[in-house]
């Protein structure tokens, strides 16, 4: 029963993270390969506030969020002068600089030894230390990804972040700066990423830089394209079923490292098959 | 009462003048026809006056307003919309979307706390009924035909409301029943006192709409006046022939 | 004792190592116009087939590294006939190539940490390592291989691509494929030819890293976005950009690191690549 409770705040966590990017990459075409960054900067800003300073998880969440927020505007706006592939490369030299930054600021980050120790949240005395009430704080905080991400699918914004995503230039004559919009969406989506972290972190109660690589991110990407691209429920769907697949290969007796491996491998694969089979995945909306 | 002008408009591209200091003045409530062989810069010309690409030199006096810089996102607020000569839609959404994006809040706060509303809906029935596309306000506009993808581009158009109209051959490839539907759309607006220029190759079109035509060749211009007197004048004859 | 003559020996030297993979890539990017990011991957196995034979098979490395370079040229053919001809040929654009490359990336670098764990492996020489004197500085005798390797490779790829048949052909694709196709060039066997030759090519990268520093399953793509950087640096689909990218980015690096602290190399990197973005996007060497 632990071990599905486990799974299951995994797959949450996911969630969350797959919902931010999807408002960036499915939405508004923005092939973003940067999200781990900013789930790492939620983690490790949550962990620090946590450890060094002994304050209140939900405050040092949203400390944790505002900071992704300003991060995300500043590598937006640079990020904006790009398109389409050379986005994508782009994206992933920040999230490099980033990993590199949570490696090498060994004064704030503790570098490869991660930080340890890190205290499940307190919220008006209670503690979230069983699994089952942190299951809890999980799920609401995928209600809370998935109703921001629904607000903002489903106002005008959304409709112009769409717009965006098809003919850029041909919106602007229509009276939009979309530079605006762009930049509004990835803080929006960096902003779920760092929540995602921030619960990562007093979660597994460690962090360290290995968990915000460039892997990490192209993970991202095959769990919201698998899911499909500009749909919310399918960001869960592809969090949930690229969550609980690995651990169906530890059932059948993989050793965990393998199944880790395997897991890549997976996941690695669908990708290659969905770009080629069914780019627009699972809840088939729109095609990258 | 004028609503645009240009004063010796130059846009390059690269060494090379598109548009050649280019000089015209065009009368509110008017149909303008813009000819020229391929190449003369007709597009470029309309793409400049709307903000795509920027103003290498010269003036553009627009809604009274001088200008030596004109921004795409600010065609709007001075009256002007488009449409573009190889159809750009917002293919992967619907033709109800496709309209109502360019009626709703361009403001990214605005737009990020504001549903679409009833008048939003009323107007973008409108303009699609107009076309005749309200029926399928549903479809994705890549799977629509190209004549209806050619009408969308024009509902989208016609559904803001501007003073000023560009249309990039908008007439290219259509069906005579969808032409009519669009040359009725263009006279209506006409009455109503908006001004109008339209890019066309249909000579039969450019007679029949416009009260006045300017005449593009190797991004200068070449000749305006009244479009019959216009399209018998040699050099013209021989700029089509020449390309 | 100034560290300088050292400095650019250590330039030199990772100059050498960056063209090396910055070449494969820059041809493959010239001609399929997609950024390949699973290019790295190839070299990672050259590096490991390598490995396999000379340490778990104990062969010679005679033996060993040709056969590691045609693997990885193996692989390269298999991956462009598997994956990147079939979108190509349905004009996929270029986010959905790149984005099935990062995903044949993944799976190449799984399949390696399945087969030979995560551990870092080096390569072992067979006559102990020797340093020589270079510029006023000390290099290994691996290095200088390394630089000498680059160097014919690149003058190799140069005369290929302008003296030889398929050599024009390929830089005919690439300056348009559908007039190469319409003059009669088959441009899936060029392109596969391409393919090929980038992985062969990475392959002999792959391998000197792993004499070099060693090789882990991840090695790849940190080493390919080098290349990547030095090509767009010196001039994105140009051979003799890639070499000048690559000589450019090492200097830059290990002279900036003289300043900053080693760590930051990558970040220094990465930041170089961006500003050249941002206001060269296509290189010192425009085509």
């Amino acid at each position: 029963m632990e071990y599905l409770i486990n799974v299951a705040i995994l797959a949450c966590i996911y969630a969350v993270l797959a919902l931010g990017l999807n408002l960036v990459v499915g939405f508004t075409g923005l092939l973003s390969v940067a999200q781990a960054s900013f789930y790492g900067l939620g983690a490790y800003a949550t962990a620090i506030l946590l450890t060094r300073f002994g304050m209140n998880f939900f405050l040092a969440l949203l400390i944790g969020v505002a900071i992704a927020a300003v991060f995300a505007l500043l590598i937006g706006l640079v990020l904006s002068k790009f398109k389409d592939d050379y986005y994508a490369l782009a994206s992933l030299g920040f999230n490099v600089i980033v990993y590199t930054a949570f490696l090498n600021l060994q004064n704030i980050t503790r570098g490869p030894l991660g930080i340890p120790g890190i205290a499940r949240p307190t919220l008006f005395g209670f503690h979230f230390t069983g699994n089952l009430s942190f299951l809890i704080l999980s799920l609401v905080a995928v209600a809370i990804a998935y109703l921001v991400a629904q607000f903002v699918a489903r106002s005008s914004f959304g409709r112009a972040l769409k717009a965006i995503r098809e003919d850029e230039p041909a919106l602007r004559v229509f009276g939009y700066r979309t530079l605006h919009f762009k930049l509004a969406v990835f803080v929006i989506g960096a902003a779920l990423a760092a929540l995602a972290g921030a619960l990562f972190a007093t979660y597994i109660t460690f962090v360290d830089p290995s968990s915000f690589t460039i892997n990490e991110s192209i993970f991202l990407l095959a769990v919201i394209i698998l899911g499909g691209l500009a749909n919310l429920r399918g960001s869960i769907l592809g969090a949930v079923s690229l969550i609980v697949l690995p651990e169906i290969l530890r059932f059948v007796g993989f050793p965990t490292e393998v199944a880790a491996q395997m897991r890549q491998a997976i996941y690695g694969a669908l990708l290659v098959i969905l770009m080629l089979y069914r780019p627009q995945g699972l809840m088939g909306e729109y095609k990258l | 009462m004028k609503a645009l002008e240009t004063k010796q408009l130059i846009k390059s591209f690269g060494g090379v003048h598109a548009v050649d200091h280019l000089s015209i003045s065009v009368e509110k409530g008017t149909i303008t026809g813009i000819i020229g062989p391929n190449g003369s810069g007709k597009s470029t010309l309309v793409n400049t006056l709307t903000g795509m690409h920027p103003i290498d030199g010269g003036e553009v006096v627009m809604n009274g307003v001088t200008l030596r810089s004109v921004n795409a996102p600010d065609m709007p607020a001075y009256g002007v919309t488009r449409t573009f000569q190889d159809v750009r839609l917002f293919e992967q959404m619907t033709v109800l979307d496709n309209v109502l994006v360019v009626l709703t809040e361009g403001n990214v706060w605005g737009a990020l706390f504001e549903r679409h509303t009833a008048l939003h809906l009323k107007k973008a029935q409108e303009a699609l009924t107009t076309v005749g596309l309200w029926e399928k306000r549903g479809a994705l506009a890549a799977n629509l035909s190209y004549g209806q993808r050619k009408l969308l581009e024009v509902a989208r158009a016609v559904a803001i409301g501007a003073e000023l109209y560009f249309f990039d051959e908008p007439f290219a490839g259509m069906f005579p029943e969808m032409i009519k539907v669009v040359v009725r759309v263009m006279e209506d607006l006409r009455t109503k006192g908006k001004t109008i220029m339209l890019i066309e190759h249909n000579m039969e079109l450019i007679r029949k709409l416009c009260d006045r035509i300017i005449v593009m060749d190797t991004g200068e211009l070449l000749a305006e006046g009244a479009p019959d007197s216009v399209l018998a004048r040699r050099d013209v004859i021989e700029a089509y022939l020449g390309e | 004792m100034s560290i300088v003559p050292q400095l650019v020996a250590n330039s030199i030297i990772a100059g050498a190592m960056y063209t090396l993979i910055a070449l494969g890539f820059t041809l493959t990017f010239a001609t399929a116009k997609f950024f390949n990011l699973a290019h790295g991957a190839f070299a990672t196995v050259g590096g490991y087939i390598t490995y396999s034979l000379l340490v778990q098979a104990g062969l010679s490395p005679w033996i060993a590294i040709p056969v590691g370079i045609v693997a990885a040229g193996a692989v390269a053919f298999i991956v462009h006939h598997t994956v990147f001809a079939p979108l190509r040929k349905r004009h996929s654009s270029n986010m959905v190539l790149l984005v099935a490359s990062l995903g044949a990336y993944t799976v190449l670098q799984a399949v390696i940490a399945m087969i030979w764990t995560s551990e870092f492996k080096s390569l072992p020489l067979k006559t102990a390592e020797r340093s020589i004197e270079f510029l006023g500085g000390i290099i290994t005798r691996t290095q200088l291989f390394a630089l000498i390797a680059a160097l014919l490779i690149a003058a190799a790829l140069i005369i290929f691509l302008k003296f030889t048949r398929a050599g024009r052909a390929i830089t005919a694709i690439g300056d348009d494929e559908e007039v190469a196709r319409v003059v009669g060039i088959n441009t899936n066997r060029m392109m596969a030819l391409v393919f090929v030759i980038g992985g062969v090519v990475a392959g002999v990268s792959g391998i000197f890293t792993g004499y070099d520093t060693g090789i882990e399953p991840g090695v790849g793509m940190p080493l390919l976005l080098k290349g990547v950087i030095a090509a767009i640096i010196g001039g994105v689909g140009n051979i003799y950009g890639a070499v000048l990218g690559a000589f450019l980015l090492a200097v830059v690096e290990n002279f900036g690191i003289w300043k900053i602290a080693a760590e930051w190399k990558d970040a220094i990197a990465f930041g170089l690549l961006i500003l050249f973005l941002l206001f060269r996007p296509r290189g010192i060497l425009q085509k």
